[in-house]
C-alpha cells in the first residue's frame, strides 16, 4: 500500500457510500420483515473488505483482511455498547444530546483499545 | 420526500467517509486496529436515529436504537465467519460469501426471535390488562 493518492481516497468513499445506500434502497423494497434484515447490513465492512482487495493480492490480502476483521468484531462489539447506550440517553437527554455522548463514547472507547492493544 | 434524500445523502456521506478514513489509518496510522474500527462504523444506526429524531422525537429514536442491537449480532457473525474462514483455509473469495451466508442465517434467526420476544411482550400486557379489569 504506501503510497496514498486523492483517486484511492475517492473510490473508497464512492464505493462505501454506495454500499450504505443500495443496502438501504434495497431494504425498502424488500417489505417489513426481509427489509428489517437487510436495514442492518454490514456495508461499510464488505466494502473496506472488498477495497482491500484492490491494494493487495495472494497472502498479503490475507493478512491485511484479517487485521480489518480484527478491529471491525472489536469495532461491531463496541457499536453494540453505543446503541444500548444510546437507547438509554436519548428518551433523558433528548436525540441531539443523547446522539452526541453516544458517539462521543464510541471514540473515547475505540481510542481506549487502541491504546490498550497497541502499548500493552 | 425531500426527508428521504436527506436521509439517503447522509447515509452516503458517513458510509463514504467511514471506508475513506479507514482507509487512510490504514496507510499513514501505526494503530492497524483503527481501521478496522472505522470499518464497522455504525453510520446505518446513527443516520437513522438522526431521521427518525428529526421526524418523530426522542422516544422513537430510542426505538431505533435499541432495535438497531438485533441486527448489529448479525454484523458480528459475519465478521466473525469471514476472520474465521481467512485463518482457516486463507480464501480471500470463500471467506467473503461464507461471511455473508452466515450473517443472512443469524440475521434470519435472531429476527424471528426478535419477533417471538415482541409477541410474547404483547401477550404478557394483554393478561396483565385482563386480570386488571377482572
Amino acid at each position: 500500500m504506501g503510497e496514498l493518492s486523492i483517486s484511492a481516497l475517492l473510490i473508497r468513499f464512492i464505493l462505501g457510500g454506495g454500499a450504505v445506500v443500495v443496502s438501504t434502497l434495497v431494504a425498502r423494497k424488500l417489505g417489513e420483515k426481509a427489509g428489517g434484515i437487510f436495514a442492518a447490513f454490514p456495508a461499510v465492512y464488505l466494502a473496506a473488505l472488498l477495497t482491500v482487495g484492490l491494494d493487495f493480492s495472494g497472502n498479503e490480502l490475507v493478512a491485511h483482511s484479517i487485521i480489518l476483521s480484527k478491529g471491525a468484531i472489536v469495532g461491531m462489539g463496541i457499536n453494540i455498547m453505543v446503541a444500548i447506550l444510546a437507547g438509554y440517553l436519548l428518551p433523558r437527554q433528548g436525540w441531539k444530546r443523547g446522539l452526541l455522548q453516544a458517539m462521543g463514547f464510541w471514540l473515547v472507547v475505540s481510542m481506549a483499545v487502541v491504546m490498550i492493544t497497541t502499548y500493552s | 420526500m425531500l426527508l428521504m434524500y436527506k436521509d439517503l445523502l447522509i447515509r452516503f456521506i458517513l458510509g463514504g467517509a467511514a471506508v475513506m478514513v479507514s482507509y487512510l489509518i490504514t496507510v499513514i496510522s501505526p494503530w492497524k486496529i483503527l481501521a478496522g474500527i472505522f470499518a464497522a462504523f455504525p453510520a446505518v444506526m446513527i443516520t437513522a436515529v438522526l431521521m427518525v429524531g428529526i421526524a418523530s422525537g426522542s422516544k422513537n429514536a430510542a426505538k431505533i436504537a435499541n432495535g438497531s442491537v438485533f441486527g448489529m449480532i448479525g454484523g458480528v457473525v459475519c465478521v466473525a465467519t469471514v476472520w474465521t474462514v481467512l485463518q482457516v483455509s486463507g480464501n480471500w473469495m470463500l471467506s467473503i460469501v461464507l461471511g455473508l451466508l452466515f450473517w443472512l442465517g443469524s440475521s434470519i434467526i435472531i429476527s424471528t426471535f426478535k419477533d417471538k420476544l415482541k409477541n410474547s411482550r404483547r401477550n404478557t400486557f394483554r393478561v396483565n390488562l385482563l386480570i386488571r379489569h377482572k
